[in-house]
């Protein structure tokens, strides 16, 4: 007797399972490419959606005097970064957690702080030697 | 193009092989995909919404510095602004903050002229549910909507806020339309009589000059000629301001990207682990494949078919899943982060800023590393004698 059968009846199902899996895979690719392309054509008609609200936004800003988000009322530095003592982030308290995640680690870079002042440059330090 | 299809079906069957392993490391890749796509996406929109409101900006800010901090400035001293060369007008402006012990937090109050006709076609556009502020009774007030809701006021109702020993009774009698609660969530916005009663600024005296320019180019020079009027003066330049905004984003963005990095490099040792350790079954399979004619070429083609389809099918995942996240579910958690504390959040509907191109390089981000990771092993191995290769002896 050999151990051997001519027709097996799971092996000749699994061409037809593999074409299937395949289709599928396929499908699934064209799904996300459909997907991403869905998702830009969203974006843009969000974009142009918010493009009609371009003179509500200007006329806030005429009304408030200021382009700052309201993100963080927590404290002043946070609620308005481009007017409010930069680099302040202590002001509203002795000791107090700084709120601004960046800011517990990085600051901004020195450059902004000082183009923030129109002022004549500052002459250099004059040293006293013996 | 007949054999590149042959080549993809043939990759798309080895994905199926090994399907667990193909899972795991489209997972992997969807995850951190996801989370550098939501720090990106938000970042980008909230710079997007700023800039929108950057052009209407007064070209100069000019606030009285004293002991350091800004101070009140003088009224009169709008007038020598005004004589300089260049200026359209310089306006002095009534706001300042107003905490809230309950709150932990401030209320920004702001002072208009709600005489003058400019501002109230600006107040009709912006506002909904009531009527603009009188300049004859005192104490009507126009709230964004968060504070609203926080006080728990519809318009008609009335709060009456301690000031100072004082106390200001105050009437609602409009809402910062929406789209515009990103600016306006904590603002008072009320008469500048109120305001000056509310923030104890004495008469002749504002918290800073907005300064219009008929050359907004020419902001530099007047800012000198202005702080050579006014030394005590801190002189805030529209340009600058949009600038400190790009970089406070860009390191509250940066930040967030640098604490994922450490998952970003997880995902790395993962898919190195994963692609260099060709397993028997596949050496098995290249020595078939390189027995039955296939050429090395080919075999790295299949390979990189495979490759890349499950990390574009990963990266994909990842992209649409952070869109819907940012700009669906409005990003609970991150947004916070990305914020900074606060008990007085603004409703988040945010326009995705992000382009094409800027996606098209977040794919091949994530796609090509993950491709050429997997070439190397796979042709070591398709270099290698297919007999050996089939008896593993190599």
């Amino acid at each position: 007797m050999i151990p051997f059968r001519l027709t097996d009846r799971r092996a000749s199902s699994r061409p037809a399972r593999a074409r299937t899996f395949k289709f599928r895979q396929l499908v699934g690719l064209l799904l996300m490419v459909a997907s991403l392309w869905l998702m830009g054509w969203d974006a843009a008609h969000r974009r142009s959606g918010r493009e009609a609200h371009t003179a509500s936004i200007r006329a806030v800003v005429r009304l408030l005097g200021t382009a700052d988000l309201a993100l963080s009322s927590s404290s002043r530095w946070l609620r308005h970064p481009s007017i409010t003592e930069p680099g302040a982030a202590f002001a509203d308290g002795p000791a107090i957690l700084d709120n601004d995640p960046a800011g517990a680690a990085l600051g901004l870079p020195r450059e902004v702080l000082a183009g923030f002042s129109a002022e004549p440059d500052v002459p250099p330090l004059m040293r006293e030697r013996r | 193009m007949k054999r590149q299809l042959a080549l993809i079906c043939f990759a798309l069957g080895s994905a199926r092989r090994r399907a667990g392993r193909s899972f795991a490391l489209g997972f992997a890749l969807a995850l951190v995909t996801f989370a550098l796509s939501a720090v990106l996406f938000l970042t980008e929109a909230l710079r997007r919404e700023f800039r929108l409101a950057v052009a209407t900006l007064p070209d100069l800010t000019v606030q009285q510095l004293a002991a350091g901090r800004p101070a009140l400035i003088a009224e009169q001293e709008q007038a020598a602004i005004a004589a300089i060369p260049g200026v359209i007008a310089a306006r002095p402006r009534v706001w300042g903050y107003y905490f809230v012990s309950s709150l932990s937090g401030n209320f920004t109050v702001v002072g208009v002229d709600t005489d003058d006709g400019a501002v109230r076609r600006d107040l009709a556009l912006v506002s909904m549910n009531g009527r603009l502020p009188s300049s004859n009774v005192s104490g009507e007030v126009v709230m964004g909507a968060a504070a609203a809701a926080f006080f728990g006021l519809e318009p008609g109702d009335a709060i009456t806020l301690p000031v100072g020993r004082a106390e200001k009774r105050l009437q609602l009698v409009g809402v910062f339309r929406s789209e515009v609660g990103l600016w306006t969530a904590d603002v008072l916005l009320m008469s500048e009589a109120d305001a000056r009663e509310f923030l104890h600024v004495p008469p002749g005296y504002c918290t800073d000059l907005a300064v219009h320019l008929s050359t907004p180019d020419e902001a530099t020079v007047v800012a000198r000629k202005i702080a050579d009027r006014l030394p005590g003066a801190r002189i805030v330049d529209r340009q600058l301001m949009a600038r400190t905004y790009d970089l406070t984003f860009d390191t509250r963005g940066g930040l967030l990207g640098a604490m994922l990095l450490p998952a970003l490099v997880a995902f790395l040792v993962l898919v190195w682990d994963r692609l260099t350790g060709v397993g028997t079954g596949e050496r098995r399979e290249i020595g078939v494949l390189k027995a039955v004619g296939w050429q090395t070429g080919d075999v790295l083609l299949a390979r990189s078919w495979e490759n890349a389809a499950i990390a574009f099918q990963g990266a994909a995942v990842g992209i649409v899943g952070a869109y819907l996240y940012v700009f669906g579910a409005r990003a609970p958690g991150l947004a916070e982060v990305l914020m900074g504390w606060s008990t007085l959040y603004p409703a988040l509907r945010l326009t995705p800023a992000v382009e094409g191109g800027q996606m098209l390089v977040l794919l091949c981000l994530a796609v090509i590393p993950f491709v050429v990771a997997g070439l190397v092993p796979a042709w070591r191995v398709a270099t290698q004698d297919p007999h050996g290769l089939l008896r593993g002896t190599v």
